[in-house]
């Protein structure tokens, strides 16, 4: 061994080579697959995000796209022995957390990184008191007497909102109602004061009502604490009063990416155009006809080629189909800028919808026709499907030649014939 | 537990205008549920069950339904919104009051007069994953009301079911196939196809699609709609999202804690919503644009709905309500119950204090409509600003993100 060895990171604490900037995470290139035995789950397919301090980030995708994987990848939570980070970086704080010991990553988890769950059930303990795990938990990082903990666990209970702070820590997790619980997942989360915060769709299992609360109180504490926020939807309206820059994910790619202002705005790829036209608006001023987005997310245990929206997408063109675009910018210049409120807008597409486009739901150039399958690609899908992965034919059928799902207008591009209701 | 009021469930007439919506010359409603109510009872001891009290999960709900019309009703988890659509189509039986449907009382029919009426009506149930047997095939699943009401033969059953499953967008050769083999949307539609198979009158549609993802949900709503008009369906349609109510619905009913408290078209609901808590419960629901939320007055209720079991005296939900305390805490909200009143054209709110809804900052800044529906995100000072004569902690602005 020489000198210059570099000290084992089990016995040194985890080298942190800060950047510069005001950067906190950046996630480079990012794969996760699932090992199974109908084969692998491509669930993230090159992810890169960057998160700076005090930054709130939306992850909007429907359940499949990589959403929820790709942050229990940066916690290292990932299911096992299935789940599997096969390429790529998670850097936080300057410290690199794929290669990190599990005992300096279990150290990190809680204390500098803290999650919250869909379903609070789930994630706390029913058998322990909320005193006796919030107890735990601060104890288990901080040197603190248990009545020390005890004080600050009261302190977080105030701070969210839990009345009668000091006889609710008697009680166990199923004697909270719903949002109550949340509040004390929030409060259990704050417990440690960590950098950032990952929600993983808090707010999806309460009510309208509960879920208003909920999430002005994260909004609240995160800008308070300057902590950054990762908040994991499907819900567009969520993410738009409560995060600066948004995300959109299908089948494991970012597909566009921009601050939330200029999102709903300018929305630019042809998937997030036509998640706004699928779901209805409260205030619309009388019910538009909604556009839905024909057929379904693609197989995930196919290994992805082409751009994974090219079966659904009414702007497709035929190298849709076997080239997968980078995301880009929308303007074409080549300076990015990944974080913060200039932000650069960026999506992975071949052919954007235009603006007018955009506002109609589908494509108005003249004569324009989503580009079919080559026959190379059918072939493929077919007789691939007979072997070790799975069919593709419901897929194809979608896609037009046996006709199509629904008779209603689609943003999906499929032949449809008129509707034939007034 | 009954109410001494009630006499006899043999209605009595309801009071001209309120339930009944001035049946518009088209003749006698499809559906008409008077006062009704479904109580659950709390027991108590394993072999002597002493009833101990009720769960009233629908305490006295009056509404009509319409030929061809779709009523929407909506609440939160816990409202009775799901025990009143089961209690029409008689999956539970009613406590109290009566439901008639085409002019037959459902309440006392039994037997075999019940199961022909059941022809009539059928449910689409929210969670494709657990309506749908996974040991029967989708054309097993669809066929079978045909089988179970003894309709065609088994040759003319199978022609139906491949005809059920064009109609609902599915490939008539699928009905082979078992429901894992099918997405989401997919076995929805299997479930629709299902309750179109005996030719219904009436739909009872419970939470049809929030298990489904959001791109498959408007596949869904189209299509209820075009079979809406397809065959002359009549739809109550329960969710617990108002957004996507107010899309698919002609008329809305708003539950809380076991009553309805507003009805309205749904047109008016969300511009000129008269019962408080339809007015935090809009306010509430996020709208899919950061220029629009940024300007939006938000009413975050304290606390959580009470239990059922014990609803508070009074108007049920004066424990949370923003205006009672705008208004100083009138006694008359914890000591008088509030009926169902008509206070717009076919606008009924059970408040008694709804005229003071009308107009009041909170009403008109609900969905932060502009003046006109804006494409672009240019901030628009907020019109409520110096205007927020409400309690300042029950009434927050929304910061700009």
């Amino acid at each position: 061994m020489t000198a210059t060895a570099p000290v084992p990171a089990a016995v040194a604490a985890p080298a942190r080579r800060r950047p510069p900037d005001n950067r906190l995470l950046s996630v480079e290139d990012l794969v996760v697959r699932f090992r199974t035995h109908e084969g692998a789950v491509h669930a993230v397919n090159g992810v890169s995000f960057e998160l700076e301090r005090g930054e709130a980030l939306g992850l909007v995708g429907e359940s499949g796209c990589g959403k929820s994987v790709t942050n229990l990848a940066i916690m290292r939570l990932l299911p096992k022995p299935a789940g599997r980070i096969e390429g790529g970086r998670v850097v936080f704080d300057g410290i690199d957390l794929v290669t990190l010991s599990e005992a300096d990553m279990r150290d990190l988890r809680g204390k500098e990184i803290a999650m919250i769950f869909q379903d609070p059930m789930t994630s706390l303990n029913p058998v322990l008191t909320i005193e006796e795990q919030m107890v735990e938990t601060i104890r288990a990082h901080r040197k603190a007497s248990r009545a020390e903990a005890r004080k600050r666990a009261i302190e977080l209970l105030v701070m969210v909102g839990i009345p009668r702070p000091e006889t609710r820590l008697k009680s166990y997790p199923h004697q909270f109602s719903g949002g109550m619980r949340q509040r004390v997942m929030i409060a259990m989360a704050l417990a440690l004061e960590p950098k950032l915060m990952i929600a993983d769709e808090p707010t999806t299992a309460l009510d309208v009502t509960i879920q208003a609360q909920v999430l002005e109180l994260l909004r609240d504490l995160a800008e308070d604490r300057d902590t950054s926020l990762i908040l994991i939807t499907h819900d567009l309206g969520v993410v738009a009063g409560m995060t600066q820059r948004i995300s959109v994910m299908y089948a494991g790619y970012i597909v566009e990416t921009a601050t939330t202002a200029e999102l709903f705005e300018n929305p630019s790829h042809p998937y997030t155009v036509g998640l706004l036209h699928s779901i209805p608006r409260l205030d619309e001023e009388r019910a538009e006809a909604l556009l839905p987005i024909e057929g379904t997310p693609p197989d995930q245990r196919r290994a992805p080629r082409g751009c994974p929206f090219a079966p659904r997408c009414a702007w497709r063109l035929e190298e849709c189909w076997t080239d997968n675009p980078p995301l880009a910018p929308i303007d074409g210049s080549g300076r990015v800028i990944t974080t913060g409120p200039d932000a650069t807008h960026r999506i992975a597409c071949h052919n954007p919808p235009t603006a007018e486009e955009a506002i109609a739901g589908r494509p108005l150039r003249e004569g324009f026709v989503a580009a079919p399958p080559p026959d190379a690609v059918i072939q493929e899908l077919v007789t691939r499907g007979a072997e070790e992965e799975p069919a593709l034919l419901d897929e194809v059928v979608l896609m037009g030649p046996e006709g199509p799902e629904s008779t209603a207008p689609s943003a999906g591009g499929l032949p449809i014939e008129p509707d034939d209701k007034p | 537990m009954i109410d001494p009021n009630l006499g006899s469930v043999v209605a009595s007439p309801t009071p001209a205008g309120v339930g009944s919506n001035e049946v518009d010359g088209a003749g006698r409603p499809l559906v008409e549920v008077d006062r009704l109510k479904v109580y659950f009872p709390i027991t108590e001891g394993l072999v002597f069950e002493r009833h101990i009290g009720d769960v009233q999960a629908v305490d006295g709900v009056t509404f009509s339904l319409r030929r061809g019309e779709t009523l929407g009703l909506v609440g939160e988890s816990g409202c009775g919104k799901s025990t009143t659509g089961r209690a029409i189509i008689r999956l539970y039986k009613p406590t109290e009051g009566s439901i008639s449907f085409d002019g037959v009382d459902l309440t006392t029919l039994s037997g075999d007069q019940l199961r022909r009426m059941r022809r009539r009506m059928q449910m689409i149930f929210q969670d494709p994953y657990a309506s749908l047997n996974p040991r029967m095939t989708a054309g097993g699943i669809i066929g079978e009301p045909l089988e179970i009401h003894g309709i065609g033969s088994g040759g003319e059953r199978r022609e139906r079911v491949r005809e059920l499953l064009a109609t609902v967008g599915l490939n008539p050769d699928f009905g082979e196939r078992y429901p894992h083999e099918f997405s989401g949307g997919q076995r929805q539609r299997i479930g629709v196809a299902r309750a179109l198979a005996l030719n219904p009158d009436l739909i009872v549609a419970d939470e049809p699609i929030s298990a489904l993802d959001v791109s498959i949900q408007a596949q869904i709503i189209n299509l209820l709609e075009r079979l809406q008009g397809q065959f002359d369906l009549t739809y109550l349609f329960i969710a617990h999202d108002l957004s996507v109510v107010r899309h698919i619905s002609d008329r809305i009913a708003v539950m809380y804690l076991g009553r309805i408290v507003e009805l309205a078209p749904s047109r008016d609901l969300n511009t000129r919503p008269l019962h408080p808590y339809t007015v935090a419960l809009l306010s509430a629901i996020p709208i899919p644009d950061p220029a629009i939320e940024s300007r939006r007055r938000r009413i975050i209720l304290k606390g959580d709905v009470p239990s059922p079991a014990a609803p508070p005296e009074g108007c049920r939900f004066h424990t949370r309500c923003w205006l009672r305390e705008k208004l100083g805490n009138p006694e008359r909200c914890v000591t008088e119950d509030p009926a169902l009143r008509l206070i717009e054209t076919g606008h009924e709110a059970a408040c008694h204090f709804a005229e003071d809804v009308a107009g009041s900052v909170e009403q008109q800044q609900v969905v932060g409509r502009p003046a006109s529906r804006p494409r672009s995100s240019t901030p628009v000072a907020s019109p409520g600003d110096g205007a927020a004569a409400g309690d300042p902690a029950a009434v927050q602005q929304i910061p700009t993100a």
